[in-house]
């Protein structure tokens, strides 16, 4: 059944849109080589077709669900010639394209309907909620002014590395054969000045997943202080928030007044200050994010108290996918600060073994 | 299905490299659309192995570029040889040669090395094969760099100006997925993503490069490696790991897998602290059973 080359181009740019109404990016380009290759192959094999597609629009794994769904739809549109409107017309916005947090009503967190705030909030209430020292609420401005300045070295330090790739620099660093030998050559063959490269410092992408539960509340502020201060050092961070579910921050995260943003934030998150379902939230970040946003140059910095009431598999799991991809994988927790703290809670025991750093964030000491 | 993807398809089976219509379509339409092919997968799965095959099939030179990060252009393009260029430069000094002389005679050909992104494009015999191996582990900066390149499949040295592809190569680029490619280097390619295998096609893998393992032992290796990759795994083993293992097997005369066997021997499988760890005990004899049964 091979079509006329005008069907086969309208065909295409009708997939192609249904294929970016779910989320998958394709280019023009990507559609220009869909026809280039659909001319090379035999029309009337559906496989092949739907293999050469595959090829030539650059679907990736996470797109190949999408894909196959749209290519069956197409595939019967062709199917029955007489069909004027293919299903392929009314690409559906849901399904498993990615969350889109930021398109929440920004409000009120009962309005959240998939999440349901559990009753009784109670994970505040544990043995080791009772080590807590104090809050950070009860700092005076000038201390928070001091502890911001502090932070913002802290952040510098974590979100900073050397270069493995090598430029020049005056004065200090290893010899540099190649431009001292073009500099030499430019003067008749004498070394007049020896070059010298080092490697600089570089800012890897820094990924923030920040516990805003019940238990955590008295350490929210401090924390989410010190990922702003994070935020203006390396400037390609991305902020989490999780409790009972994943919010990604980053679109609400703008340089300047901390406590402006703060408020901006408590808005975005539903079940503010409510319970945890960490092992779950971070699950979701693998399956959305982990992809993406994480490679072998990230750090990925956690930062909660660990005291979660859901299933610890899930967290462990997620934990051990992260680890497999990220540089590092650090986690904060307030309660570690105290020296009878022990990684005992449930979850935290979990993740453990795949952290790299455990780090008090209670206090800066 | 086109009697030349078919063809490709058996001719690729000839060269010991089973692939499946998916494989052969995107290679065939990366010869015919003469564009970069970005092959991703898990590591092990058998990326590389395709542009051995393709050069092998195509009877020409294959050139290896493998990344690493930090790769820069002296190492992937060109670099000039100092020390020839300065002996050079002393011997005309002394025949009294004029400054022009002395720069056309440094700068030319002779003192340039070429490495393998200028040696792919100024090969004269034909068209090579074009690895470019585990892009991802390069930088940003690099990726940018390889965009032009094979763009344009010309390069420019400012001293000897712009050299052009005698014949454009077949590139082909690999990912293990440590972190994306940038959009505009994936435009620039086609794309096959390949999978772990199936069960038949595993064993039908093995059975062409162990052969001497024999119908037993092949069946329930590939039936371990599918019951091993639906469990949870850090790093889901390949069939890199496949045929190390059968070749392990054979080596220790084993004609089929029981526990002992494969305790002492699951190291060629599993690369990962905590897979192996997790691995011991009752889960363990789960994977066995499930391989040994029917």
């Amino acid at each position: 059944m091979s079509a006329p080359p005008q069907d086969l181009v309208l065909h295409l740019a009708r997939f192609a849109s249904a294929l970016r109404g779910r989320g998958v990016a394709v280019s023009l380009s990507d559609e220009a080589d869909g026809l280039a290759a659909l001319t090379l192959i035999d029309l009337g094999d559906r496989d092949e077709v739907r293999r050469a597609l595959r090829t030539a629009l650059k679907i990736r794994p996470r797109d190949t669900a999408a894909f196959e769904e749209l290519f069956a739809a197409l595939w019967s549109a062709r199917e029955e010639a007489g069909s004027p409107n293919p299903p392929l017309q009314a690409p559906r916005l849901q399904g498993p394209a990615r969350p889109r947090p930021a398109g929440r009503p920004p409000g009120r967190r009962e309005s959240e309907p998939g999440v349901i705030p559990e009753g009784g909030e109670e994970p505040g209430y544990s043995p080791e909620a009772v080590l807590r020292r104090k809050s950070f609420e009860e700092y005076s401005p000038a201390d928070l002014a001091a502890m911001e300045r502090l932070l913002a070295r802290l952040a510098l330090r974590l979100a900073t590395r050397p270069s493995r790739r090598r430029v020049p620099v005056r004065g200090r660093g290893e010899a540099d054969l190649r431009r001292s030998f073009r500099r030499a050559v430019a003067h008749g063959g004498e070394f007049l000045t020896l070059s010298r490269r080092a490697r600089p410092i570089e800012r890897p992408r820094l990924v923030v997943l920040c516990d805003t539960s019940g238990s955590m509340d008295p350490h929210t502020r401090f924390l989410l202080t010190f990922v702003l201060a994070l935020r203006q050092v390396a400037r390609r961070s991305e902020i989490f928030a999780f409790n009972t579910a994943l919010v990604r921050l980053t679109p609400w995260i703008r340089a300047g007044r901390i406590d402006l943003t703060l408020e901006r934030l408590a808005l975005q998150v539903p079940d503010w200050s409510g319970g945890t379902k960490i092992g779950e939230c971070l699950a979701e970040f693998v399956e959305h994010y982990l992809d993406e946003l994480v490679d072998g140059a990230t750090v990925v910095i956690i930062l909660s108290d660990g005291l979660d009431r859901g299933d610890v598999q899930p967290l462990a799991g997620a934990m051990r996918a992260i680890r497999a991809r990220a540089r590092r994988v650090l986690w904060l927790n307030p309660l570690a600060g105290d020296a009878r703290y022990e990684p005992t809670a449930r979850a935290m025991a979990a993740a453990f073994p795949y952290v790299d750093r455990l780090l008090p964030a209670q206090n800066l000491e | 299905m086109r009697d030349e993807i078919a063809a490709l398809q058996e001719a690729m089976e000839g060269q010991g490299y089973i692939a499946d219509p998916a494989i052969a379509t995107a290679l065939f339409l990366s010869r015919e659309m003469r564009r970069p092919l970005l092959i991703e997968g898990d590591a092990g799965v058998g990326k590389t192995e395709i542009a051995k095959v393709l050069a092998r099939l195509l009877e020409t030179e294959l050139i290896r570029l493998q990344c690493y990060e930090g790769l820069d252009v002296s190492t992937a393009l060109y670099e000039w040889n100092y020390q020839r260029q300065m002996l050079r430069l002393r011997l005309a000094e002394d025949e009294g040669k004029s400054g022009d002389e002395i720069e056309d005679l440094i700068f030319g050909r002779r003192y340039l090395l070429e490495r393998p992104l200028l040696r792919a494009i100024t090969r004269i015999e034909g068209p090579p094969v074009l690895l470019i191996d585990e892009i991802d582990r390069a930088d940003d900066a690099f990726e940018a760099f390889l965009l032009e390149v094979l763009s344009d499949f010309q390069v420019t040295i400012p001293e000897l100006g712009t050299i052009r592809a005698e014949h454009v190569p077949h590139v082909i680029l690999t990912s293990n997925r440590t972190r994306e490619i940038g959009d505009a280097l994936r435009r620039r390619c086609l794309y096959l993503y390949i999978e772990h295998p199936t069960l038949e096609k595993e064993v039908r893998i093995l059975r062409a490069r162990v052969p001497e393992a024999g119908e037993r032992l092949s069946d329930e290796i590939a039936r371990f490696m599918a019951a091993l990759r639906r469990r949870r795994l850090s790093k889901a083993p390949g069939v890199a790991e496949t045929i190390d293992w059968a070749q392990a097997l054979l080596r220790l005369h084993r004609a089929h897998l029981d526990r002992e066997t494969v305790e002492a021997t699951l190291g060629c499988v599993l690369k990962d602290h905590y897979d192996l760890r997790e691995l011991s005990g009752g889960e363990l004899e789960a994977v066995l059973t499930e391989a040994t049964a029917g």
